[in-house]
């Protein structure tokens, strides 16, 4: 996490988008017409454009694996199934998980987003959520807090060692792939701030009503 | 006061752990006034730092009987360096947690010890691997303090098989004040089944696994532990963090932020959420009670309840940070599983009010911060990360814990208040790290199994390649 940001002069900027242009021209020279084409223009926008601005926020890594990006990680898992497990998850999902689990995960107060893919006739599953900060540290809470909710998402997952299992933790990142590029809009907004920013803006709107 | 006043009223029919085998300091409150020593070692050659602790082993206090006053002890306890030296078999280390084998100083990054606390700055011998064993001797007088320290000392000194790199006397504060002149180690867990009820105030006693080896936490199973049985059973962490206080940086920014004494001592008390004398800002919101700060039956008969904005005890203040009780928060937590047990120790010059320039800063005061958890490094890690070093889970943003909190440009402490917030502007860091390390404290039992470790078997490889 701690990515030190390093200042670089202009003509170092320009030398290094040089060479990465000479690098792609290079990558794309079998690819298709289409993508070709598409290159050069990037590149003509690129070149004529105001040069890159640095990043919102630090990218780092997220604890052990994964993408960070300001206060906001990504964790993207690849598991296999047990048998008729990916019936039993799909049926969870659609029967409790609309009702009851998102009222927990709503609770957890760190969940941008969760996605839940059934893949490969039914034998994995693809997992990809975006999360503040860590996970590592708040498993054990969500062991004491919500373990069933974690248990019955990830427990047809082929080996699953349960939540409050001090494997847990190990059996994730074994399962747990980096993405190779991730976008955020927002890397500094944690959930718990934009809905302090939600109810501020709610306040100060019936605040301007009232003076108005 | 005796320590025995400040523990709980009587269970000893339902003691559930093993108090002849844990060492006392786990479960001992540090006495008030207190006296003590830490002494660094370092193991010479494996024979020699198993005779060392076969030498130790019958000093070590137990903590049988550990609500009674009135004794000293020497406590001991052992880094993974420490372990490696003893000749401690590959198995057998490998069953270390991560953090702990790879050590403070390699979890930096981890545990957001960066800038001024980076382990680059740290005094040596900190984080140098250098650090095998910490023995430490604490008393309720002098007098018992120098006897005791005299057996430690006989030890260790004239042997080979260990070297001293380091002795810090501390405690004998006016008061038992600490660094910035606070009285400390009010809050602490109840512990399941160590014989005695909670105090007023302490909560439900936290199962006896979050904080000793081999027995159920509060997720209803044991924490992994060190192998064989006989070196994890009833042994746990030792966290070490030896913080420096920049005395005149912390009274120049009370001088700046407050008129008077009055408000200053306010400000003093809404940093930490008690004044100094102890007495909580919940029971003497207006100000200090000194009876009420002694007394360890009211000191901390508190919940958040009637203050959920802050408004008494500020939702970023150091106590409630540590220990947020009831306090509703944004963020899914368990508060029962981040707990710590705290023997924190001061050494230096007593705190003085008057202390205001920058040379202050540089001076040799400060807290040897010692808490012990089955799970020292997680929680830690934890606390570091996101009750410290973050705001987001008391709806704070990126403000920081202003006592420990390693403080950026422009950061604040929000001081909840009607009708409009108080924010105080560019708070600076008042505690600097300057060492730490994670120790391993054995049972007695283990102990003994670490002293008489088969002395072939672990000097083999050596012997052979
Ligand atoms: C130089 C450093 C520190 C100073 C001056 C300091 C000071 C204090 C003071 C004055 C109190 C209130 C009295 C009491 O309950 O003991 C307190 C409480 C506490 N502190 Fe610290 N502290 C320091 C470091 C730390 C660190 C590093 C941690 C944790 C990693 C920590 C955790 C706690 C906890 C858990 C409480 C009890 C909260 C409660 O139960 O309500 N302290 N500290």
């Amino acid at each position: 996490m701690a990515t030190q940001k390093q200042v670089k002069t202009k003509s170092e900027q320009s030398t290094d988008l040089e060479e990465k242009v000479q690098k792609l021209r290079e990558l794309y020279a079998d690819a298709p017409e289409i993508g070709k084409t598409a290159l050069e223009n990037v590149i003509r926008a690129l070149k004529s454009g105001t040069p890159a601005k640095e990043p919102a926020a630090p990218v780092g890594t997220a604890g052990r694996i994964g993408r960070r990006q300001g206060k906001v990680s990504e964790l993207t898992v690849i598991a296999p199934l047990a048998p008729g497990g990916a019936k039993r998850m799909r049926a969870f999902l659609e029967i409790l998980h609309g009702s009851i689990g998102n009222e927990m995960v709503d609770m957890v107060g760190t969940v941008h987003d969760m996605r839940f893919v059934i893949l490969d006739n039914d034998t994995k599953l693809l997992f990809c959520t975006a999360y503040d900060l860590d996970w590592d540290p708040y498993i054990e809470d969500f062991a004491t807090k919500i373990p069933d909710i974690l248990d019955l998402q990830f427990g047809d997952v082929e080996g699953w060692p349960g939540v409050r299992s001090p494997k847990v933790k190990d059996f994730i990142a074994s399962h747990q792939i980096t993405a190779d590029f991730w976008y955020v809009a927002n890397p500094n907004l944690t959930v718990v701030e934009t809905r302090r920013l939600e109810r501020i803006g709610k306040a100060t709107e019936e605040f301007l009503d009232k003076i108005s | 006061m005796s320590s025995e006043d400040r523990v709980g009223e009587d269970s000893r029919n339902c003691i559930a752990v093993d108090l002849h085998d844990i060492q006392a300091t786990i479960l001992r409150h540090r006495p008030e006034p207190y006296f003590g020593t830490h002494v660094f070692l370092h193991i010479n050659d494996a024979h020699g730092g198993r005779e060392f602790l076969r030498r130790l082993a019958p000093h070590i206090g137990s903590a049988a009987d550990w609500w009674k006053a009135g004794d000293a002890w020497i406590a001991v306890a052992i880094s993974y360096p420490g372990l490696v030296a003893l000749g401690v078999p590959g198995d057998s280390l490998r069953s270390f947690p991560e953090a702990f084998r790879a050590g403070m100083a390699a979890r930096a990054e981890e545990l957001h010890d960066y800038g001024a606390n980076d382990p680059k700055n740290w005094e040596r011998p900190f984080g140098s691997g250098q650090i095998h064993v910490q023995v430490s001797i604490v008393s309720p007088t002098e007098d018992k303090w120098h006897r005791t320290m005299e057996t430690a000392r006989q030890q260790y000194e004239g042997f080979s098989g260990v070297t001293v790199l380091l002795i810090q006397d501390f405690g004998a504060q006016p008061g038992s004040l600490n660094s910035l002149g606070y009285k400390d180690s009010i809050g602490q867990p109840a512990i399941e089944g160590s014989g005695v009820e909670p105090l007023p105030g302490q909560g439900r006693p936290i199962k006896a696994g979050e904080f000793i080896l081999s027995y159920p936490g509060e997720a209803g199973v044991p924490l992994a532990m060190p192998q064989p049985d006989t070196l994890g059973r009833n042994g746990t962490y030792v966290g070490l963090r030896k913080y420096q206080s920049r005395v005149g940086a912390f009274n120049r920014f009370l001088r700046e932020n407050g008129q008077n004494d009055e408000e200053r001592e306010l400000l003093a008390a809404k940093l930490v959420g008690r004044w100094r004398s102890g007495a909580p800002l919940t029971l003497a919101p207006a100000k200090d009670d000194a009876a009420l700060g002694e007394d360890p039956h009211r000191n901390n008969d508190f919940t958040y309840a009637n203050d959920p904005q802050g408004k008494q005890v500020p939702l970023g203040c150091h106590m409630r940070r540590m220990n947020p009780r009831d306090t509703k928060m944004p963020v899914l937590t368990d508060v029962n599983i981040h707990r710590l047990i705290r023997r924190s120790t001061t050494y230096g010059a007593p705190y003085d009010a008057n202390t205001i320039s920058e040379l202050d800063d540089e001076g040799a005061r400060g807290i040897y911060f010692l808490f012990i958890s089955a799970k020292a490094m997680s929680t830690l890690e934890f606390l570091q990360q996101d009750w410290i070093n973050d705001g987001t889970f008391m709806n704070l943003g990126s403000e920081r814990d202003p006592l420990v909190g390693l403080q950026e440009e422009r950061n604040t402490f929000t001081i909840p208040k009607e009708p409009v917030r108080r924010r105080i502007h560019d708070i600076e860091t008042f505690n600097v790290l300057r060492g730490g390390e994670y120790l391993f404290m054995p049972s007695l039992s283990a102990l003994k199994w670490l002293a008489g470790l088969n002395a072939e078997a672990a000097e083999r490889p050596a012997r052979h390649g």
